[in-house]
């Protein structure tokens, strides 16, 4: 254990400190504050769970995550079970198409959907017009429309985690139990699924906290009684009403409490229930069925479905986006680029903040996560489990618990949330945990010879790091780079909080678009905008890092 | 050994520098700068942003740096600029009616400044006050409290346009109407004051508590309702500025404007802020506001102009795109030449309960808008009922007598649990009297 190693941890404690633990804390801290008496106390969460209106709002949250989680896990597990056992053409595409969401941003749905499901929208009229329904019907506007919007954008993670599982399973398990005579159902329910529960659980956990982060599905949807919502109209609407700003942070806190919480107790129930077979599985593919050709069909037939619902985002924003007035016609009819000259003439400057905000987010990360991988990986500096788990637990923290608690913090006292570097630092922190998972799974890869080799030829650490291990690093890293770059980039939850006049980035001028002009084109032209740099960016990866599906996740959880 | 940690530090300083530099040099470059804060639409702000600058380029030789800060509608506005404490992040109070400037009068927050083409904004107007005497506010901008329908969707349901305000409590609307909340609106929080100084107190929140039983949703804010209804997805939008059917009508929605029989002018007005940073550039753009050059781009913003000599047929002819609309919209050729009748305004007592008549709304009605709703159906469920008792020749008037008190409850005292109650024990009276 050397000096230098405990010199450098110290230095990323005090990173992690300033950055994570010091407002969290403020937060915490901010919680506890009475407005009317300016003293302390636990009065306001007292009244968070007695005020009919925020208990209301708290329950509503935990309805929609229960259903949202309930949604993708029906929907998914037959998905990850067709992906991942049944040999069939077009694997690669239809993983890519239904993975898709993961990198589209989440309000691109909201858009596409009220497009062509809202009233007067596509499938409205198209029933109208052949006569099967005389007066339009509600397909989105209340739970059912936050459910279904809210579950299709969060699907991908059920799947990607449970068809993992499914793959992973030594097939002996599965073809003991044959053996002993069990049936294909009670097989799967007894043997395959309590083997894919951790693998399960790591993806439900973050669906689950979903909805106690997407504050403007709601909002845009007209159900604004949920908690994030509830926390963003309190904290960004109010600026004098320093109890209805107490009682936001408050929902902020139990948000982020129940979200903690729940990932602990997943990551506990995982420890506890380590399935670990003795041997490893034969293929690298794991069991693969050949289904009946009826089996076949319907599972091309679900597929297909629900790669349609996902298509629909890109292909109705393209449509909105090289049209105006997309109103009361099924498909558009009047052509135009006006909305990207629109874009590109006033507002050039959310692009160019969306680049820039992001790209000096990503240099914090490279240079903050690289250090860190490597104290985890290659070193016994104490503490450095610790380190990993506060960064872990980032994955947790609802976006606008860290919007709000920069704010906090940074305002008065170390008023760094005057300036606009606040903005990257802000994306920078809020996906830490992202770009060092993907640091952490590429040192391992780094056979560590190589790094003593170069240190017995007389090459000093420093030397060692930039000539053998950063460039041998870098392809591995480059997929987390870019990955981390589209995350950051869509970043909304935590921007709308910190952002000043002429700071706006795409994601928000979509908002703004929204909210306060009658723009609904140009704010689908900027989605669509979004989407179509996400996918450049991901084919620049799928070509260093090879395969859409690594692309989509990175190189993942080994 | 120390000096790994210590070079790692120095290549991450150095790296964000080499990032930040070029940018935090490029920022240094000499501009003036001017900030606006307040609701105004989006339209307007960028119409005003192109045609100030080019004004300040052509005069002083400068790029001006406009910022513009939008947190919401009047009563948002409203409230950062409090929370800025005198020391404000911007120098204008762009945009909001008169309630709003005098709130922000009366906490000494703006200063006194008479623009030079002041004289040509009048007075008042049919009753109603368009700048404030001693120039610390002046509107710029005038128009009247309208409500917003989609007449194609109206015809496709077969409802008529609604004409008046009970004409809106008529059932056939239930969920075909949409507004916002006061304190995010403040064209919403104008329409209440209307009904609370047209029709008293009492029956103002009366009306406002069955209205919401009418409502699809609350939007979150004057522009999400106009969306809503030019989209389609609810026919009926709420308190509508008066020239969001004219801009939505430009963009081609099938949307009109309905005057209600009681309402009023707002003066969307501006103001310069106490303790602006670039107070002299902030006098410039009102100056300039109020010039010729400038009400052409307030129109051209989607927003009547508000001096007197303005002549839409004149502006047309010299190329204003939007004077057409706006004479079509009008039928006049000056938003004065309107002929209209106004409520008796107080403006005095709006200001005085500005903040009073927002929390009430949220409190009493929004937050509890789903138990206000299970209340007024339960409550219109056993009346039906009680008729049908009635119709055949039972005896009801014990079940008639409590259903009363249950709507007396509902509308005037506003608690719903009550009323719920009463109505379950008429419905228990009509069984067993």
């Amino acid at each position: 254990m050397s000096r230098g190693s405990i010199s450098l941890a110290t230095l990323l404690w005090i990173i992690i400190a300033f950055l994570v633990l010091y407002p969290l804390s403020i937060l915490v801290i901010e919680s506890f504050k009475i407005a009317e008496t300016g003293g302390w106390g636990f009065g306001n969460y007292i009244e968070f769970f007695q005020d009919a209106y925020y208990l209301k709002t708290f329950l509503n949250t935990m309805l929609l995550s229960t259903l949202v989680l309930l949604t993708t896990t029906v929907f998914g597990v037959p998905l990850a079970y067709i992906l991942a056992r049944y040999r069939h053409r077009g694997k690669t595409i239809f993983t890519a198409l239904i993975l898709l969401p993961i990198v589209l941003p989440a309000f691109a749905g909201v858009f596409a959907f009220i497009i062509f499901f809202g009233k007067y929208g596509t499938v409205n009229l198209l029933l109208m017009e052949i006569g099967l329904t005389q007066e339009p019907i509600n397909f989105i506007y209340g739970l059912h429309g936050l459910v279904f919007i809210q579950a299709l954008h969060m699907l991908p993670f059920i799947v990607l985690g449970l068809s993992a599982g499914f793959t992973n399973i030594d097939p002996s398990f599965e073809e003991a139990a044959e053996v002993e005579g069990a049936s294909g159902y009670r097989r799967f329910f007894t043997i395959t699924l309590p083997l894919c529960t951790p693998s399960y659980l790591a993806g439900a956990v973050l669906v689950f906290l979903w909805p106690f982060t997407d504050w403007l599905t709601p909002l845009i949807l007209g159900q604004v009684d949920f908690l994030p919502s509830v926390s963003y109209i309190n904290i960004s609407y109010h600026f004098t009403d320093i109890h209805r700003k107490y009682m936001g942070i408050v929902a902020v806190v139990v948000s982020s409490v129940v979200c903690i919480s729940l990932f602990l107790l997943a990551r506990w129930w995982v420890e506890k229930k380590k399935y670990t077979g003795l041997s490893k599985g034969t293929t690298s593919e794991g069991r693969v069925v050949e289904p009946s050709p009826l089996v076949r069909s319907g599972a091309y037939v679900y597929m297909i479905f629900i790669a349609i619902l996902v298509l629909l985002i890109p292909i109705v924003l393209g449509l909105a986006a090289f049209s105006r007035r997309w109103v009361f016609e099924p498909f558009p009819t009047y052509w135009t680029l006006e909305n990207f000259r629109l874009i590109l003439l006033e507002s050039p400057g959310l692009i160019k903040n969306s680049f820039l905000y992001s790209c000096i987010a990503l240099v914090f990360g490279i240079a903050f996560g690289l250090p860190v991988a490597y104290l985890i990986v290659r070193t016994r500096v104490p503490g450095r489990d610790a380190l990993d788990f506060v960064i872990t637990l980032m994955l947790a923290f609802p976006g606008i618990a860290i919007g709000v608690s920069y704010l906090l913090a940074f305002w008065e006292g170390i008023p760094l949330a005057q300036y606009w570097i606040i903005m990257p630092i802000a994306l920078f922190a809020r996906r830490l945990p992202y770009f060092l998972r993907m640091a952490h799974s590429s040192y391992l890869q780094l056979d560590p010879s190589l790094e003593e080799a170069s240190e017995v030829a007389g090459a000093g650490k420093m030397r060692t790091f930039f000539s053998i291990s950063l460039p041998l690093l870098l392809k591995g890293v480059l997929v987390g780079v870019v990955m981390f770059f589209i995350m950051a980039f869509q970043e909304i939850s935590t921007a709308v909080f910190l952002y000043k006049g002429g700071w706006e980035t795409l994601p928000i001028g979509i908002y703004l678009n929204w909210h306060r002009g009658m723009e609904f084109g140009i704010a689908a032209a900027m989605a669509f905008l979004m989407i179509v740099i996400t996918f450049i960016l991901l084919l620049i990866i799928s070509r260093i890092g090879g395969g859409v599906l690594k692309a989509a996740w990175g190189s993942g959880e080994n | 050994m120390p000096k790994t940690a210590l070079k790692l530090t120095i290549f991450i300083t150095l790296s964000s520098m080499l990032l930040l530099g070029p940018i935090g040099a490029a920022q240094v470059q000499a501009a003036d700068k001017i900030g606006w804060v307040g609701p105004v639409y989006k339209e307007l702000s960028a119409s005003l942003t192109k045609g100030f600058k080019a004004y300040y380029k052509k005069t002083y030789g400068k790029d001006v740096d406009i910022t513009f800060v939008r947190p919401g509608g009047w009563p948002v506005c409203l409230d950062k600029v409090r929370a800025w404490k005198g020391k404000p992040d911007a120098d204008i109070f762009l945009g909001a009616g008169a309630p709003a400037h005098e709130v922000l009068l009366k906490e000494g927050l703006i200063v006194p400044y008479k623009p030079k083409n002041w004289d040509k904004v009048p007075a008042d107007w049919h009753g109603m006050k368009v700048k404030d005497k001693g120039g610390m506010w002046t509107c710029f901008a005038p128009w009247i409290v309208t409500n917003l329908y989609n007449e194609k969707v109206l015809k496709k349901l077969r409802l008529p346009p609604p004409k008046t305000w009970h004409d809106l409590l008529d059932p056939i609307y239930r969920g075909n109407v949409v507004h916002t909340l006061p304190y995010a609106s403040g064209t919403m929080h104008e329409t209440i004051e209307i009904l609370m100084q047209a029709f008293g107190e009492k029956e103002a929140w009366k009306y406002l508590r069955l209205l919401a039983a009418q409502l699809a949703r609350f939007s979150t804010g004057s522009t999400d309702t106009t969306q809503l209804v030019a989209r389609g997805e609810v026919p009926i939008g709420i308190a509508q500025p008066q020239m969001n059917a004219m801009a939505a009508r430009k963009d081609g929605f099938p949307v009109r404007d309905l005057l209600p029989e009681k309402t009023i002018l707002v003066p969307e007005a501006v103001a310069l802020l106490k303790g602006a940073p670039n107070e002299k550039v902030g006098k410039i753009f009102l100056d300039w506001l109020y010039s010729d050059d400038g009400q052409k781009y307030v129109l051209e913003g989607r927003y009547f102009a508000s001096n007197t000599d303005v002549q839409f047929s004149k502006w047309e002819k010299e190329g204003v795109e939007m004077a057409k609309h706006a004479q079509k919209a009008l039928g006049v050729d000056s938003f004065w030449d309107l002929q209209v009748d106004f409520i008796e305004y107080d403006l005095d007592l709006a200001t005085k309960r500005w903040d009073e008549v927002n929390r009430k709304y949220e409190y009493e009605i929004y937050r509890k808008w789903g138990e206000l709703k299970s209340s007024l159906f339960l409550i219109e469920e056993v009346e039906g009922e009680i008729k049908a008792a009635k119709d055949a020749k039972m005896n009801a008037s014990k079940a008639e007598a409590k259903i009363k008190e249950a709507r007396n409850l509902f509308e005037y005292e506003g608690n719903y649990a009550a009323a719920r109650l009463a109505a379950s024990q008429a419905r228990a009276l009509l069984v067993s009297p």
